[in-house]
């Protein structure tokens, strides 16, 4: 499918509905972007109130989700879109799961970082998990703007991108298991950090499968569970297809 | 009608070739051979210059003339004068067009240019810069599907006001401001401007008035326990009773502006809209309204029109009424009236406090809510103000989208009102209905 392909419909409503639930995806993704954002905020500012505040507006992920599911189902059902259009819609309906696993992922790291808030804040004011929310928060941003420009080559950088948060989450990991034999008093703390680094990495996993989904979009082609390399070889090879062809 | 002496002249060679194929005919006989042939022979002629003209116009450069003079060499001549023009004319654009694109890619301002779907039509350097955009990739895609903040993309829908502040998506402390602005028949303009470093500053200004008013407090809360004991002590000489409860009044003034600062502050840096609690308006004015009742100030009175509740925060919306009647109250004299109105109006509902006090000068209005700004700086500090509450009251009533407009007459009174819009009131309808 090419780019162009979605703004030429003979229906030109039914090219508005696609248009239209292709936006509300991207907002639900402006949405989730800011939730994480603020957990993190929450997280090393100290702000108990914030990160409560993020877990209360999960709701307001999961009312776009199941507005922008009904919108799905209906274009389904009304318009019964093949080809390029039918992968949209299945990107859509799968893209907006795993965002909204990605505010639920962020509600946690909301909660934990308000009951992170009122004890004793390690030295490196959670450093590491810093670093790591960084690096997912990318992951996310690149996973939604490769969505929005339907570009395959920054989806497979966001893919490339999740073997390190992979490894960050490991590090993190056996540091804590460290700390905790050191000293047995920071052992709440600890298994809280880690907790929420194992949600930041699901996280990255999730803009993984969005990435995934966009490329089964542009290029029909379906790379989960194939690893990295198979999958640079897919994407090359259907953009020179694609090329060729234009 | 004259004709232009070109005309004429290549009449007159047609004429002439006719009479003389005529002559030729005569002299030789068979005139109608002799003069078909001497009008194909000028078809011929005709059709040639026709084949070239179309070449010139195609562009083609070098053109064999038979005339060098006369009608055909007339039109070519034009042809090339047009051409030359339309050359220059379109040099003259492309040199016009280069310094527009250069002085604009030299703006420090982000600018783009967007269509009425939002989608991206042009945009500068210092825009690509500043958002991350491809000059490459990214033309005709929606800028609220790149640039993806709730807020902005809220704004984008609703351009209202003056712009709007969010972080920027390629630098973490980063701060941008956009504003559209519509033009043409359907087009905008978003103007995207780094506002990192006068975001830092007002944080530090903000920080540090914060910071003093928490350190003063302190000392404050010493020196006003002491002066307490004192003055409740009897031991203290006649001379200094009064020089006693002078200190008392005064350090209490101090403990109120302090803690109106600190209110101002947090107001100031908390998130721009307030959060949606469900706030009973009615169940908050009518103990708010007893409380200034029988202090032997005017007469306060309460009208409610409605019984809706807001979706707000009950703290700043008790402090936006409770700074609003306590000034009404303030500025108004023992014989006149108070009154405060809570009624529903265009679909939202309105909070309005209307007094038979003082006024104020029509030049002031604009200034009142301003901090520590005094219309009259001795007689409202005589009378106990902080000098804050109206700025309170506005960047409160700004947390929940409401307006404040005040009417005032000097001498014969002035009218409070905040406007509450729509989303922010719950009547009791709606809450029958959310409950069915």
């Amino acid at each position: 499918m090419e780019v162009e392909d979605l703004g030429h419909h003979i229906s030109r409503r039914f090219n508005e509905d696609l248009e239209r639930v292709r936006n509300s995806v991207l907002s639900m993704g402006g949405l989730v972007e800011e939730q994480l954002d603020r957990a993190i905020k929450a997280l090393s500012d100290g702000d108990s109130q914030l990160g409560l505040q993020v877990a209360e507006d999960d709701v307001k992920v999961n009312r776009m989700e199941v507005s922008i599911d009904e919108e799905c189902s209906r274009i389904l059902a009304t318009r019964a879109p093949t080809a390029g259009d039918l992968r949209l819609v299945i990107a859509i309906i799968k893209t907006i799961t795993d965002l909204e696993r990605i505010g639920d992922e962020a509600e946690k790291i909301g909660t934990l970082s308000a009951r992170l808030a009122s004890v004793e804040r390690p030295s490196t004011n959670y450093r590491e998990l810093r670093n790591l929310a960084r690096h997912v928060k990318q992951m996310v941003h690149g996973a939604l703007n490769a969505f929005a420009r339907l570009d395959t080559k920054g989806a497979l950088e966001v893919v490339k991108a999740d073997s390190a948060v992979d490894e960050e989450y490991e590090s993190i990991y056996r540091q804590g298991i460290t700390f905790m034999m050191e000293d047995p008093r920071t052992i709440t703390r600890i298994l809280d950090m880690t907790w929420m680094a194992r949600s930041l990495e699901r996280i990255g996993d999730h803009a993984k499968n969005i990435c995934e989904y966009v490329i089964f979009m542009v290029h029909g082609k379906d790379v989960r569970h194939i690893g990295i390399k198979n999958i640079e070889v897919e994407v090359e090879q259907a953009s020179r297809r694609l090329e060729s062809r234009t | 009608m004259t004709l232009p002496s070109r005309w004429a002249s290549q009449i007159a060679a047609l004429a002439g070739l006719l009479v003389t194929a005529l002559l030729f005919g005569w002299w030789f006989g068979g005139a109608g051979w002799w003069l078909a042939g001497a009008a194909l022979l000028y078809v011929g002629f005709t059709l040639r210059h026709l084949y070239w003209l179309d070449r010139a116009l195609d562009g083609h450069r070098r053109v064999p003339l038979f005339e060098t003079r006369g009608l055909w060499a007339e039109v070519f001549a034009r042809v090339e004068k047009l051409r030359t023009k339309a050359r220059n004319r379109k040099k003259k654009y492309h040199r016009l067009l280069r310094e527009v694109r250069e002085s604009t890619g030299a703006l420090a301002d982000g600018g783009i240019i967007l269509n009425a779907d939002n989608e991206i039509m042009w945009f500068n350097r210092a825009a690509s810069n500043l958002l991350g955009l491809d000059q490459s990739t990214d033309l005709g895609h929606r800028l609220d599907n790149l640039l993806r903040y709730p807020d902005f993309v809220e704004y984008l829908k609703k351009p209202t006001g003056d712009g709007i502040t969010v972080g920027s998506p390629r630098h973490e402390t980063g701060w941008l401001h956009v504003q559209i602005i519509p033009y043409g028949t359907d087009q905008r303009l978003a103007i995207i401007r780094d506002v990192t470093t006068e975001k830092n500053v007002e944080r530090t200004r903000r920080d540090f008035v914060a910071n003093a008013s928490h350190e003063l407090r302190s000392p404050l809360t010493v020196i006003s326990g002491y002066l307490e004991a004192l003055g409740e002590a009897g031991d203290v000489p006649d001379a200094w009773q009064s020089p006693v409860a002078e200190m008392q009044r005064q350090a209490e003034r101090m403990t109120r502006i302090l803690r109106d600062l600190i209110e101002l502050t947090r107001l100031e840096s908390a998130d721009a809209a307030a959060s949606r609690d469900f706030v009973d308006v009615v169940g908050m004015l009518k103990p708010l309204v007893q409380e200034f009742q029988g202090r032997g100030g005017p007469s306060v009175e309460l009208v409610l029109d409605t019984d809706a509740a807001l979706l707000g925060k009950e703290s700043e919306l008790h402090s936006i009424f409770y700074n609003l009647v306590n000034n009404a109250a303030r500025f108004t004299p023992p014989s006149g009236s108070v009154k405060v109105v809570w009624r529903a109006a265009d679909g939202g509902a309105v909070f309005e406090v209307i007094d038979t006090g003082i006024g104020i000068a029509e030049e002031q209005i604009p200034r009142v809510t301003e901090r520590f700004y005094r219309v009259d700086p001795g007689r409202s500090r005589a009378m106990g103000g902080t000098g804050l509450g109206l700025a309170i009251v506005k960047h409160a009533l700004q947390r929940h989208e409401a307006q404040l407009a005040i009417a005032s007459r000097e001498g014969k009174g002035s009218t409070f009102t905040c406007r509450f819009p729509r989303d922010r009131v719950v009547f009791r309808s709606d809450a029958v209905s959310a409950v069915l």
